[in-house]
């Protein structure tokens, strides 16, 4: 990642930081604006029920005051009933006008007059419905006087009421407008809010798509890296394999070509050998017949003959062996490979078998870690790389301690990993790399060999498009580990020129 | 060897070689005459045209080196078995190539023997020694008997 996407990645996370900060106060705003609108809502309705508090007042003291002239003009029933309900009524809804209008000291000094009014003329109906209920005319007709101040009375109330009226008028007005507000603001917060919503859910999926494609970009990345990873081990392998092709062509030359000129060496020193007989004869005949024809050098050259071709021998006889080792790896590396499935687990039980009679004698033993992975390899080739790891793994044991030897294989991926673990002396990190080279040996000198086994079953591990590793620490055994494909290729190879 | 005109034509480019081959064919008893050719070039040349080369005259036996430095001893093999006056002259190959395939190519290009050179020396006078003493005892086709 570089420098300037973490930047970028810090960028994101502050805006969404920001956007989600914006929208916790966008959202105590929005109540806020909703329990003002509440508030103002709650004081029109207010300012209403004032207004029918006193409607329902004006229209009581314009009850009382019909049922009283309606019952000057005749004794009906109906009337006395309005007065008698009405006179209860009205002081019930003066009270109830103060109850409402306490928070309006204007209002309340008016309900004061009104009140003062309102119980004038309640006493002069009283007095009108008194007398008229009296038996006696006198007081029927003083009745009518009270009329007069009845009449002045609802006037006043009429007056005080509209009062009262048009103050609660203007209090609705302005506290309209208030709730108008509030709603306006209302709506404008919510609009912003769902602006501000439509802004962090717009960003959010930008961040979610381009987080997706970045994942799903990485997924390619990683898989092209997997299948390269792949492709590079096989082109690795092909050509770890062409150069072993080629080495093994090398080498075959190489001995051929080498086994000429030491066919002449050795056959030239066996004609000099043959030549010594009869020249010691001949030296011995002068040395008999006329000593003073020899001297001392020619004799003694004579003498050191044997020895001089016995140093001849020893070297070609020495440098055939090698010259054979060579031709041998040679001619195993151009086998025809023959794929075919191999079971490991198998292969190692017969090659312990073969073994068995020397484990007995060493008191070593060989596990073998079943079940092993199926594989398509060439069953001789395998073969022999096994039973030259085992065998070795029995051969450099750690002196002092029983040889266990254990042979195990698993499967990665599209290969299948050998491995062969023993607790024998161990190879030197140092040498762990030149036990596989031809003639190249490591440690104690006190086995037989000619250095040949490992590199033999590094040519081979080749062929079959492996790779051999070792991983020892001196004293501490050693595994070593076959890595091979899970099925061989073979690829048809050219015949080779002798 | 029923006539001494046989001629032993030796292809071999190793001197060394060549001269051990002699010293103990001649150690085997047989006293025909030895011509000796170091490359293919020459060999063939005298195999085909020369007056008194196999191919005109006489009967021959040819021991063959398969490592010449002009060209494979296979390739000079190939055209003494293709070619109608020489196809039936005894070809025995000599050589240091013990691979399989390399002998069996020989045999089914007609090869009459085939012996791998040892690198001990006594088994390589051994070997050629007895060669000396097949030789002695193989007919050889007078050319043209069939041609």
């Amino acid at each position: 990642m570089t420098i300037s996407d973490r930047y970028f990645q810090r960028l994101v996370l502050a805006a969404m930081a920001s956007g989600f900060v914006l929208l916790l106060i966008a959202a105590g705003i929005v109540v806020l604006a909703t329990s003002e609108r509440q508030r103002s809502t709650a004081l029109v309705v207010h300012t209403y029920t004032v207004e029918r508090a006193l409607d329902t007042f004006s229209i009581l003291s314009e009850q009382l005051e019909t049922a009283r002239r309606g019952y000057l003009l005749h004794h009906r029933q109906a009337s006395l009933d309005t007065f008698r309900r009405t006179v209860a009524a009205i002081p019930i809804q003066l009270d109830q006008l103060q109850f409402l209008t306490r928070d309006n000291p204007v209002q309340q000094s008016r309900i004061v007059g009104l009140r003062a009014e309102a119980e004038r003329h309640l006493e002069s109906a009283r007095q009108t419905f008194q007398r008229l209920a009296d038996p006696n005319p006198a007081m029927q007709a003083m009745a009518d006087f009270a009329v007069d101040t009845s009449f002045v009375s609802m006037i006043t109330l009429r007056h005080l009421t509209d009062v009262m009226n048009d103050e609660e008028e203007r209090l609705l007005a302005r506290r309209l407008a208030a709730q108008h507000e509030a709603s306006f603001q209302l709506n404008l917060v919510l609009g912003l809010v769902g602006v501000l919503i439509l802004l962090i859910m717009s960003g959010a999926s930008w961040i979610v798509l381009r987080y997706t494609a970045d994942l799903s970009k990485a997924q390619d990345a990683l898989r092209a890296v997997n299948t390269g990873l792949e492709g590079a081990v096989s082109a690795r392998t092909a050509e770890l394999s062409r150069a072993n092709d080629e080495i093994q062509r090398f080498a075959y030359i190489v001995s051929h070509d080498l086994r000429s000129p030491l066919v002449n060496v050795m056959g030239f020193t066996a004609e000099l050998e043959a030549a010594i007989g009869p020249l010691t004869e001949l030296t011995n005949r002068v040395d008999a017949g006329a000593p003073e024809l020899m001297d001392s050098s020619a004799r003694d050259a004579l003498a050191d003959l044997p020895e001089a071709i016995g140093f001849i021998r020893a070297s070609t006889n020495k440098m055939d062996r090698l010259i054979n080792a060579i031709l041998r790896l040679s001619r195993e590396g151009r086998r025809t490979l023959a794929p075919a499935p191999v079971d490991i687990a198998a292969l190692a039980a017969s090659i312990r078998d073969s073994l068995q009679f020397r484990l007995n004698e060493l008191g070593a033993e060989i596990a073998i870690d079943t079940p092993t992975p199926a594989i398509v390899t060439d069953r001789l080739a395998l073969e022999q790389i096994l039973s030259n790891l085992i065998e070795n793994s029995t051969k450099y044991l750690q002196t002092g301690r029983p040889g266990r030897i254990v042979v195990s294989a698993r499967q990665e991926g599209q290969r299948v990993i050998i491995d062969v673990v023993d607790n024998g002396r161990g190879v030197a990190p140092g040498d762990q790399e030149r036990i596989f080279e031809l003639f190249r040996r490591s440690g104690v000198q006190d086995q037989p060999g000619e250095g040949l086994g490992l590199a033999h079953v590094r040519a081979l591990s080749y062929r079959l498009g492996g790779v051999i590793t070792c991983i020892s620490a001196l004293g501490a055994g050693a595994t070593f580990r076959l890595s091979l494909p899970k099925v061989l290729k073979v690829e048809p190879r050219e015949g080779m020129a002798a | 060897m029923s006539e001494h005109s046989v001629n032993i034509i030796m292809i071999e480019d190793d001197e060394g070689h060549a001269r051990l081959i002699e010293k103990n064919i001649r150690r085997a008893g047989i006293a025909n005459a030895i011509r000796h050719f170091v490359d293919g070039t020459s060999a063939l040349d005298y195999l085909f045209h020369a007056p008194d080369g196999p191919a005109n005259n006489g009967p021959a036996l040819i021991l063959l080196d398969l490592n010449l430095p002009d060209m494979s001893g296979i390739d000079i093999l190939a055209k003494i078995k293709a070619d109608p006056r020489l196809k039936r002259t005894p070809v025995v190959v000599l050589t240091t190539t013990d691979d399989k395939q390399e002998i069996q190519r020989c045999y089914d290009l007609g090869a009459n023997v085939y012996i791998t050179k040892p690198v001990n020396y006594e088994n390589f006078a051994r070997a050629i020694q007895q060669l000396g003493l097949f030789l002695s005892v193989i007919q050889v086709p007078e050319v043209g008997d069939d041609a």
